[in-house]
Protein backbone atom coordinates (compact mmCIF):
# COMPACT_ATOMS: atom_id res chain seq x y z
CA UNK A 1 0.00 0.00 0.00
CA UNK A 2 1.37 3.54 -0.80
CA UNK A 3 0.46 6.83 1.22
CA UNK A 4 -0.50 7.88 -2.44
CA UNK A 5 -3.96 6.14 -2.39
CA UNK A 6 -4.53 6.66 1.36
CA UNK A 7 -4.06 10.71 1.16
CA UNK A 8 -6.24 10.20 -2.18
CA UNK A 9 -9.25 8.78 -0.01
CA UNK A 10 -9.07 11.28 2.68
CA UNK A 11 -9.24 14.09 0.04
CA UNK A 12 -12.21 12.28 -1.60
CA UNK A 13 -14.03 13.08 1.69
CA UNK A 14 -12.58 16.82 0.80
CA UNK A 15 -10.19 19.21 0.90
CA UNK A 16 -7.54 18.75 3.46
CA UNK A 17 -4.15 20.21 3.85
CA UNK A 18 -1.13 18.48 5.26
CA UNK A 19 -1.21 18.60 9.08
CA UNK A 20 -5.16 16.93 9.00
CA UNK A 21 -3.86 14.60 6.27
CA UNK A 22 -1.87 12.90 8.63
CA UNK A 23 -3.58 13.71 11.86
CA UNK A 24 -6.86 11.36 9.95
CA UNK A 25 -4.46 8.99 7.91
CA UNK A 26 -2.82 7.96 11.46
CA UNK A 27 -6.58 7.75 13.06
CA UNK A 28 -7.50 5.44 10.36
CA UNK A 29 -4.77 3.24 10.89
CA UNK A 30 -4.68 3.13 14.49
CA UNK A 31 -1.24 4.58 14.76
CA UNK A 32 0.20 1.34 13.40
CA UNK A 33 1.36 3.55 10.65
CA UNK A 34 2.97 6.91 11.43
CA UNK A 35 3.75 9.25 8.84
CA UNK A 36 5.89 12.35 9.46
CA UNK A 37 4.55 15.13 7.64
CA UNK A 38 7.63 15.70 5.35
CA UNK A 39 6.09 12.17 3.25
CA UNK A 40 2.83 13.93 3.63
CA UNK A 41 4.22 16.93 1.70
CA UNK A 42 6.74 15.11 -0.59
CA UNK A 43 3.64 12.56 -1.83
CA UNK A 44 1.31 15.79 -2.54
CA UNK A 45 3.76 17.27 -4.71
CA UNK A 46 3.97 13.84 -6.62
CA UNK A 47 0.12 13.79 -6.90
CA UNK A 48 -0.37 17.48 -7.79
CA UNK A 49 2.61 16.77 -10.29
CA UNK A 50 0.54 13.57 -12.02
CA UNK A 51 -2.59 15.45 -11.73
CA UNK A 52 -4.19 13.91 -9.38
CA UNK A 53 -4.49 16.46 -6.85
CA UNK A 54 -4.63 20.16 -7.09
CA UNK A 55 -3.32 23.10 -4.66
CA UNK A 56 -6.19 25.50 -3.39
CA UNK A 57 -5.04 29.00 -2.60
CA UNK A 58 -3.38 29.66 0.86
CA UNK A 59 -5.68 29.94 4.15
CA UNK A 60 -5.24 32.91 6.15
CA UNK A 61 -3.64 30.56 8.63
CA UNK A 62 -0.86 30.12 5.74
CA UNK A 63 -2.09 26.46 5.10
CA UNK A 64 -2.84 25.37 1.69
CA UNK A 65 -5.25 23.10 1.15
CA UNK A 66 -5.42 20.24 -1.46
CA UNK A 67 -8.90 18.79 -3.17
CA UNK A 68 -9.07 15.55 -5.35
CA UNK A 69 -9.25 15.77 -9.19
CA UNK A 70 -11.22 13.73 -11.68
CA UNK A 71 -8.01 11.88 -12.35
CA UNK A 72 -7.44 11.28 -8.85
CA UNK A 73 -10.99 9.96 -8.37
CA UNK A 74 -10.44 7.18 -11.34
CA UNK A 75 -7.17 6.93 -9.84
CA UNK A 76 -8.73 5.93 -5.90
CA UNK A 77 -11.60 3.97 -7.46
CA UNK A 78 -9.21 2.01 -9.37
CA UNK A 79 -7.19 1.61 -6.16
CA UNK A 80 -10.32 -0.07 -4.37
CA UNK A 81 -11.53 -2.34 -7.35
CA UNK A 82 -7.75 -4.02 -7.89
CA UNK A 83 -6.47 -6.59 -5.24
CA UNK A 84 -3.20 -5.86 -3.53
CA UNK A 85 -0.44 -7.92 -4.60
CA UNK A 86 1.92 -10.03 -2.28
CA UNK A 87 4.91 -8.43 -2.69
CA UNK A 88 6.63 -7.06 -0.22
CA UNK A 89 5.23 -9.07 2.89
CA UNK A 90 7.96 -9.72 5.36
CA UNK A 91 7.43 -13.25 5.26
CA UNK A 92 9.41 -13.47 2.35
CA UNK A 93 12.55 -12.51 3.75
CA UNK A 94 11.72 -15.12 6.74
CA UNK A 95 11.02 -17.86 4.03
CA UNK A 96 14.78 -17.21 2.30
CA UNK A 97 15.98 -17.23 5.64
CA UNK A 98 14.68 -20.80 5.64
CA UNK A 99 15.77 -21.95 2.45
CA UNK A 100 19.42 -20.64 2.92
CA UNK A 101 18.84 -22.40 6.63
CA UNK A 102 17.99 -25.47 4.77
CA UNK A 103 20.71 -25.75 2.94
CA UNK A 104 23.79 -24.26 5.00
CA UNK A 105 25.55 -27.55 6.90
CA UNK A 106 25.37 -26.77 10.35
CA UNK A 107 22.14 -25.09 10.78
CA UNK A 108 19.81 -26.47 13.44
CA UNK A 109 16.60 -25.60 10.83
CA UNK A 110 13.96 -26.53 13.50
CA UNK A 111 15.77 -23.96 16.48
CA UNK A 112 15.13 -21.36 13.41
CA UNK A 113 11.55 -22.31 12.95
CA UNK A 114 11.05 -22.17 16.69
CA UNK A 115 12.64 -18.74 17.57
CA UNK A 116 10.60 -17.50 14.62
CA UNK A 117 7.22 -18.68 15.99
CA UNK A 118 8.19 -17.98 19.53
CA UNK A 119 8.76 -14.27 17.83
CA UNK A 120 5.46 -14.26 16.11
CA UNK A 121 3.55 -15.64 18.80
CA UNK A 122 4.70 -12.83 21.29
CA UNK A 123 3.61 -10.49 18.19
CA UNK A 124 0.13 -12.31 17.91
CA UNK A 125 -0.25 -11.95 22.23
CA UNK A 126 0.15 -8.12 22.05
CA UNK A 127 -1.85 -7.46 19.29
CA UNK A 128 -4.86 -9.43 20.90
CA UNK A 129 -4.33 -7.91 24.09
CA UNK A 130 -4.75 -4.83 22.29
CA UNK A 131 -7.80 -5.89 20.87
CA UNK A 132 -9.38 -6.74 24.16
CA UNK A 133 -9.21 -3.83 25.51
CA UNK A 134 -12.08 -1.19 25.31
CA UNK A 135 -14.58 -1.77 22.83
CA UNK A 136 -15.68 1.66 21.98
CA UNK A 137 -18.73 2.31 19.07
CA UNK A 138 -15.91 4.20 16.75
CA UNK A 139 -13.36 1.54 17.12
CA UNK A 140 -14.43 -0.77 14.12
CA UNK A 141 -12.03 0.82 11.77
CA UNK A 142 -9.14 0.41 14.58
CA UNK A 143 -10.12 -3.05 15.12
CA UNK A 144 -10.06 -4.31 11.55
CA UNK A 145 -6.46 -3.13 11.08
CA UNK A 146 -5.60 -5.03 13.75
CA UNK A 147 -7.26 -7.91 12.98
CA UNK A 148 -5.32 -8.16 9.68
CA UNK A 149 -2.12 -8.02 11.74
CA UNK A 150 -4.02 -11.13 13.80
CA UNK A 151 -4.74 -12.89 10.77
CA UNK A 152 -1.02 -12.26 8.68
CA UNK A 153 1.00 -13.50 12.33
CA UNK A 154 -1.41 -16.52 12.26
CA UNK A 155 -1.00 -17.33 8.77
CA UNK A 156 2.84 -17.13 9.40
CA UNK A 157 2.84 -19.20 12.22
CA UNK A 158 0.81 -22.10 10.25
CA UNK A 159 3.61 -22.12 7.69
CA UNK A 160 6.11 -22.36 10.17
CA UNK A 161 4.04 -25.32 11.71
CA UNK A 162 3.51 -26.83 8.30
CA UNK A 163 7.58 -26.13 8.29
CA UNK A 164 8.05 -27.81 10.74
CA UNK A 165 5.81 -31.18 9.91
CA UNK A 166 8.01 -31.17 6.74
CA UNK A 167 10.49 -31.32 7.86
CA UNK A 168 10.15 -34.16 10.02
CA UNK A 169 8.58 -35.88 7.07
CA UNK A 170 12.10 -35.03 5.18
CA UNK A 171 13.99 -35.91 7.82
CA UNK A 172 12.12 -39.37 8.08
CA UNK A 173 12.66 -40.48 4.49
CA UNK A 174 16.02 -38.91 3.97
CA UNK A 175 17.81 -39.72 7.34
CA UNK A 176 20.66 -37.11 6.73
CA UNK A 177 20.97 -34.24 8.93
CA UNK A 178 19.20 -30.79 7.99
CA UNK A 179 22.08 -29.60 5.63
CA UNK A 180 21.13 -32.26 3.35
CA UNK A 181 19.88 -30.31 -0.01
CA UNK A 182 16.06 -28.69 -0.43
CA UNK A 183 13.35 -31.24 -1.63
CA UNK A 184 10.92 -29.75 -4.28
CA UNK A 185 7.78 -30.07 -1.74
CA UNK A 186 9.02 -27.75 0.91
CA UNK A 187 7.59 -25.11 1.41
CA UNK A 188 10.91 -22.27 1.47
CA UNK A 189 12.32 -23.63 -1.62
CA UNK A 190 8.85 -22.74 -3.39
CA UNK A 191 8.45 -19.54 -2.45
CA UNK A 192 12.23 -18.74 -2.65
CA UNK A 193 11.64 -19.67 -6.43
CA UNK A 194 8.84 -16.93 -6.36
CA UNK A 195 10.60 -14.09 -4.53
CA UNK A 196 13.79 -14.50 -6.90
CA UNK A 197 11.82 -13.74 -9.99
CA UNK A 198 10.46 -10.45 -8.83
CA UNK B 1 0.29 -20.08 45.28
CA UNK B 2 -0.06 -21.83 41.75
CA UNK B 3 -3.26 -22.99 41.26
CA UNK B 4 -2.24 -25.61 38.79
CA UNK B 5 1.68 -27.35 38.73
CA UNK B 6 3.25 -30.19 36.85
CA UNK B 7 6.64 -31.13 38.62
CA UNK B 8 8.50 -33.60 36.34
CA UNK B 9 5.90 -34.78 34.92
CA UNK B 10 6.00 -38.20 33.08
CA UNK B 11 3.69 -40.22 30.86
CA UNK B 12 4.32 -43.36 29.43
CA UNK B 13 1.52 -45.79 27.88
CA UNK B 14 2.20 -49.94 27.02
CA UNK B 15 5.78 -50.84 28.04
CA UNK B 16 8.82 -51.95 26.53
CA UNK B 17 9.70 -51.72 23.23
CA UNK B 18 6.08 -50.68 21.92
CA UNK B 19 6.05 -47.83 24.86
CA UNK B 20 4.52 -44.55 23.98
CA UNK B 21 6.28 -41.48 25.86
CA UNK B 22 3.46 -38.95 25.53
CA UNK B 23 5.07 -36.76 28.09
CA UNK B 24 8.80 -36.52 29.02
CA UNK B 25 9.47 -34.34 32.35
CA UNK B 26 7.25 -31.23 31.65
CA UNK B 27 7.48 -28.70 34.64
CA UNK B 28 4.77 -26.14 34.30
CA UNK B 29 2.75 -23.69 37.28
CA UNK B 30 0.09 -21.87 36.73
CA UNK B 31 -0.75 -18.75 38.97
CA UNK B 32 -3.56 -17.46 39.79
CA UNK B 33 -5.27 -14.58 36.96
CA UNK B 34 -2.73 -16.54 34.52
CA UNK B 35 -3.93 -18.06 31.38
CA UNK B 36 -1.57 -20.20 29.72
CA UNK B 37 -1.76 -21.93 26.24
CA UNK B 38 -0.17 -25.17 25.29
CA UNK B 39 0.16 -25.66 21.42
CA UNK B 40 2.06 -28.42 19.60
CA UNK B 41 1.59 -30.66 16.25
CA UNK B 42 -0.95 -34.01 17.18
CA UNK B 43 0.71 -36.50 19.01
CA UNK B 44 2.84 -33.19 20.94
CA UNK B 45 1.59 -34.38 24.56
CA UNK B 46 -1.50 -31.75 24.53
CA UNK B 47 -4.37 -33.43 25.22
CA UNK B 48 -2.48 -35.93 27.74
CA UNK B 49 -0.91 -32.83 29.41
CA UNK B 50 -4.38 -31.30 30.14
CA UNK B 51 -6.12 -34.76 31.21
CA UNK B 52 -3.26 -35.21 33.59
CA UNK B 53 -3.88 -31.25 34.95
CA UNK B 54 -7.35 -32.31 35.45
CA UNK B 55 -6.76 -35.57 37.51
CA UNK B 56 -8.24 -37.59 34.54
CA UNK B 57 -5.54 -39.50 34.38
CA UNK B 58 -2.29 -39.96 36.53
CA UNK B 59 1.76 -39.42 35.55
CA UNK B 60 3.55 -42.27 35.51
CA UNK B 61 6.43 -40.32 37.44
CA UNK B 62 6.30 -36.94 38.91
CA UNK B 63 3.30 -35.01 40.26
CA UNK B 64 0.70 -32.98 39.33
CA UNK B 65 -0.70 -30.53 42.67
CA UNK B 66 -3.87 -28.68 42.35
CA UNK B 67 -4.19 -25.33 45.15
CA UNK B 68 -2.12 -27.46 47.19
CA UNK B 69 -3.30 -30.76 46.98
CA UNK B 70 -0.80 -33.72 45.04
CA UNK B 71 -3.61 -35.71 43.30
CA UNK B 72 -1.67 -38.82 43.24
CA UNK B 73 -1.62 -38.39 47.38
CA UNK B 74 -5.51 -38.87 47.47
CA UNK B 75 -7.91 -42.05 47.37
CA UNK B 76 -10.31 -42.39 44.63
CA UNK B 77 -13.26 -40.38 46.56
CA UNK B 78 -10.89 -37.32 47.29
CA UNK B 79 -10.01 -36.85 43.42
CA UNK B 80 -13.68 -36.89 42.43
CA UNK B 81 -14.19 -34.30 45.18
CA UNK B 82 -11.31 -32.20 43.59
CA UNK B 83 -12.77 -32.89 40.30
CA UNK B 84 -16.10 -31.74 40.84
CA UNK B 85 -15.10 -28.91 43.32
CA UNK B 86 -11.68 -27.17 41.48
CA UNK B 87 -11.92 -28.00 38.07
CA UNK B 88 -13.74 -26.91 35.04
CA UNK B 89 -13.70 -28.66 31.77
CA UNK B 90 -14.34 -27.23 28.63
CA UNK B 91 -14.48 -29.71 25.80
CA UNK B 92 -14.16 -29.43 21.70
CA UNK B 93 -16.96 -32.23 22.62
CA UNK B 94 -19.71 -30.31 24.43
CA UNK B 95 -20.90 -33.56 26.59
CA UNK B 96 -24.34 -31.46 27.33
CA UNK B 97 -26.95 -33.39 28.31
CA UNK B 98 -30.21 -33.20 25.82
CA UNK B 99 -32.83 -33.81 28.14
CA UNK B 100 -31.70 -31.22 30.90
CA UNK B 101 -31.99 -27.60 29.93
CA UNK B 102 -29.05 -25.25 30.28
CA UNK B 103 -29.90 -24.37 33.46
CA UNK B 104 -30.18 -28.36 34.56
CA UNK B 105 -26.77 -28.58 32.53
CA UNK B 106 -24.73 -26.19 34.27
CA UNK B 107 -26.61 -26.99 37.89
CA UNK B 108 -25.50 -30.98 37.18
CA UNK B 109 -22.19 -30.64 39.49
CA UNK B 110 -23.12 -28.96 42.05
CA UNK B 111 -26.19 -31.05 42.41
CA UNK B 112 -23.62 -33.95 42.07
CA UNK B 113 -21.57 -32.91 44.61
CA UNK B 114 -24.98 -33.06 46.70
CA UNK B 115 -25.98 -29.09 47.30
CA UNK B 116 -29.18 -28.22 47.54
CA UNK B 117 -31.29 -28.11 44.47
CA UNK B 118 -32.30 -23.89 45.18
CA UNK B 119 -28.79 -23.33 45.68
CA UNK B 120 -27.46 -25.33 42.49
CA UNK B 121 -30.38 -23.35 40.56
CA UNK B 122 -29.15 -19.87 41.74
CA UNK B 123 -25.40 -20.62 40.84
CA UNK B 124 -26.23 -21.82 37.78
CA UNK B 125 -28.31 -18.69 36.84
CA UNK B 126 -24.99 -16.83 38.11
CA UNK B 127 -22.71 -19.16 35.92
CA UNK B 128 -25.55 -18.83 32.66
CA UNK B 129 -25.46 -14.51 32.97
CA UNK B 130 -21.83 -14.75 33.15
CA UNK B 131 -21.49 -16.12 29.80
CA UNK B 132 -24.70 -13.82 28.64
CA UNK B 133 -27.16 -16.61 28.31
CA UNK B 134 -29.73 -16.08 31.31
CA UNK B 135 -32.74 -15.59 29.37
CA UNK B 136 -32.16 -19.11 27.62
CA UNK B 137 -31.71 -21.31 31.21
CA UNK B 138 -34.82 -22.98 30.47
CA UNK B 139 -34.22 -23.73 26.91
CA UNK B 140 -32.58 -27.56 26.00
CA UNK B 141 -29.50 -28.04 23.83
CA UNK B 142 -31.15 -28.80 20.71
CA UNK B 143 -33.21 -25.78 20.81
CA UNK B 144 -30.09 -23.72 21.03
CA UNK B 145 -26.97 -22.51 18.23
CA UNK B 146 -23.80 -24.40 18.37
CA UNK B 147 -22.00 -21.08 20.19
CA UNK B 148 -24.81 -20.74 22.67
CA UNK B 149 -24.06 -24.51 23.27
CA UNK B 150 -20.72 -24.02 23.98
CA UNK B 151 -21.03 -21.27 26.12
CA UNK B 152 -23.57 -23.26 28.04
CA UNK B 153 -20.70 -25.75 28.27
CA UNK B 154 -18.30 -22.91 29.70
CA UNK B 155 -20.76 -21.75 32.14
CA UNK B 156 -21.01 -25.55 33.78
CA UNK B 157 -17.10 -25.44 33.74
CA UNK B 158 -16.85 -22.18 35.56
CA UNK B 159 -20.25 -22.85 37.72
CA UNK B 160 -19.32 -22.51 41.38
CA UNK B 161 -16.24 -21.62 42.76
CA UNK B 162 -13.44 -22.86 40.28
CA UNK B 163 -10.19 -21.85 39.98
CA UNK B 164 -9.08 -23.97 37.51
CA UNK B 165 -10.22 -23.82 34.26
CA UNK B 166 -9.32 -26.42 31.58
CA UNK B 167 -10.32 -26.23 27.78
CA UNK B 168 -9.14 -28.55 25.15
CA UNK B 169 -9.80 -27.12 21.42
CA UNK B 170 -12.91 -24.88 23.32
CA UNK B 171 -13.78 -23.38 19.84
CA UNK B 172 -13.58 -26.25 18.26
CA UNK B 173 -16.23 -25.59 14.74
CA UNK B 174 -17.66 -22.27 15.73
CA UNK B 175 -16.95 -19.19 12.81
CA UNK B 176 -14.46 -16.96 14.43
CA UNK B 177 -16.73 -14.01 15.87
CA UNK B 178 -18.01 -16.93 17.75
CA UNK B 179 -14.80 -18.53 18.68
CA UNK B 180 -13.72 -15.51 19.86
CA UNK B 181 -16.38 -14.49 21.82
CA UNK B 182 -15.80 -17.87 23.85
CA UNK B 183 -11.90 -16.76 24.31
CA UNK B 184 -12.87 -13.97 25.49
CA UNK B 185 -15.20 -15.55 28.38
CA UNK B 186 -12.29 -17.62 29.28
CA UNK B 187 -10.12 -14.60 29.65
CA UNK B 188 -12.66 -12.62 31.74
CA UNK B 189 -12.79 -15.59 33.95
CA UNK B 190 -9.12 -16.31 33.93
CA UNK B 191 -8.68 -11.91 34.77
CA UNK B 192 -10.93 -12.51 37.72
CA UNK B 193 -8.81 -14.80 39.46
CA UNK B 194 -9.19 -18.42 37.91
CA UNK B 195 -5.83 -20.08 36.27
CA UNK B 196 -6.49 -21.38 32.79
CA UNK B 197 -5.10 -23.69 30.49
CA UNK B 198 -6.20 -24.25 26.76
CA UNK B 199 -4.84 -26.22 24.58
CA UNK B 200 -4.82 -25.63 20.90
CA UNK B 201 -3.31 -25.72 17.55
CA UNK B 202 -4.82 -22.08 16.79
CA UNK B 203 -1.98 -19.51 17.11
CA UNK B 204 -4.87 -16.79 17.01
CA UNK B 205 -6.71 -18.43 19.78
CA UNK B 206 -3.06 -19.28 22.14
CA UNK B 207 -2.80 -15.67 21.97
CA UNK B 208 -5.74 -14.64 24.35
CA UNK B 209 -3.30 -16.57 26.89
CA UNK B 210 -0.33 -14.58 28.69
CA UNK B 211 2.37 -17.40 28.27
CA UNK B 212 2.16 -19.83 25.45
CA UNK B 213 3.99 -23.20 25.80
CA UNK B 214 5.23 -25.62 22.86
CA UNK B 215 4.90 -29.05 23.43
CA UNK B 216 6.88 -31.49 20.93
CA UNK B 217 7.58 -35.18 21.29
CA UNK B 218 6.67 -34.72 24.71
CA UNK B 219 8.89 -31.67 26.10
CA UNK B 220 8.34 -28.49 26.44
CA UNK B 221 10.67 -27.00 23.60
CA UNK B 222 9.91 -22.86 23.99
CA UNK B 223 7.40 -20.53 25.92
CA UNK B 224 6.63 -17.56 24.68
CA UNK B 225 5.89 -14.75 27.71
CA UNK B 226 6.43 -12.57 29.14
CA UNK B 227 4.77 -10.19 27.20
CA UNK B 228 7.09 -6.75 25.83
CA UNK B 229 5.81 -3.69 26.86
CA UNK B 230 3.57 -1.47 24.16
CA UNK B 231 6.39 0.80 23.33
CA UNK B 232 8.80 -1.92 22.06
CA UNK B 233 6.06 -3.01 20.24
CA UNK B 234 5.35 -0.52 17.77
CA UNK B 235 8.83 -1.20 16.33
CA UNK B 236 7.56 -5.04 15.55
CA UNK B 237 4.57 -3.88 13.51
CA UNK B 238 5.77 -4.74 10.03
CA UNK B 239 4.77 -1.92 8.08
CA UNK B 240 5.64 0.88 10.99
CA UNK B 241 8.78 3.28 10.01
CA UNK B 242 9.09 4.43 13.96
Amino acid sequence: MSVKHGLLALLERGSRYGYQLRAEFEQATGGTWPLNIGQVYTTLARLERDGLVHALPESDGGQRPYEITDDGRVELTLWFATPISPADRPRDELAIKLALALTTPGVDVRAVVQTQRTATMRLLQEYTRLKGGAERPGDLAWRLVLDAMIFRAEAEVRWLDHCESSLARYAHIHPIPAAGGVSDDLAPAETTRETTKR
Amino acid sequence: MSVLELREVYRTHGKGETAVHALRGVTLAVAPGEFVAVMGPSGSGKSTLLNLAGGLDAPTRGEVVVEGSVLGGLNRKQLAAVRRRRVGYVFQDLNLLPSLTAAENVALPLELDGMSLRKTRRHAIAALEEVGLADLALRFPDEMSGGQQQRVAIARALVGDRRLVLADEPTGALDSQTGEAVLKLLRARVDAGAAGVLVTHEARHAAWADRVVFLRDGEIVDTSGPLVQPEELLHNVPGVRA
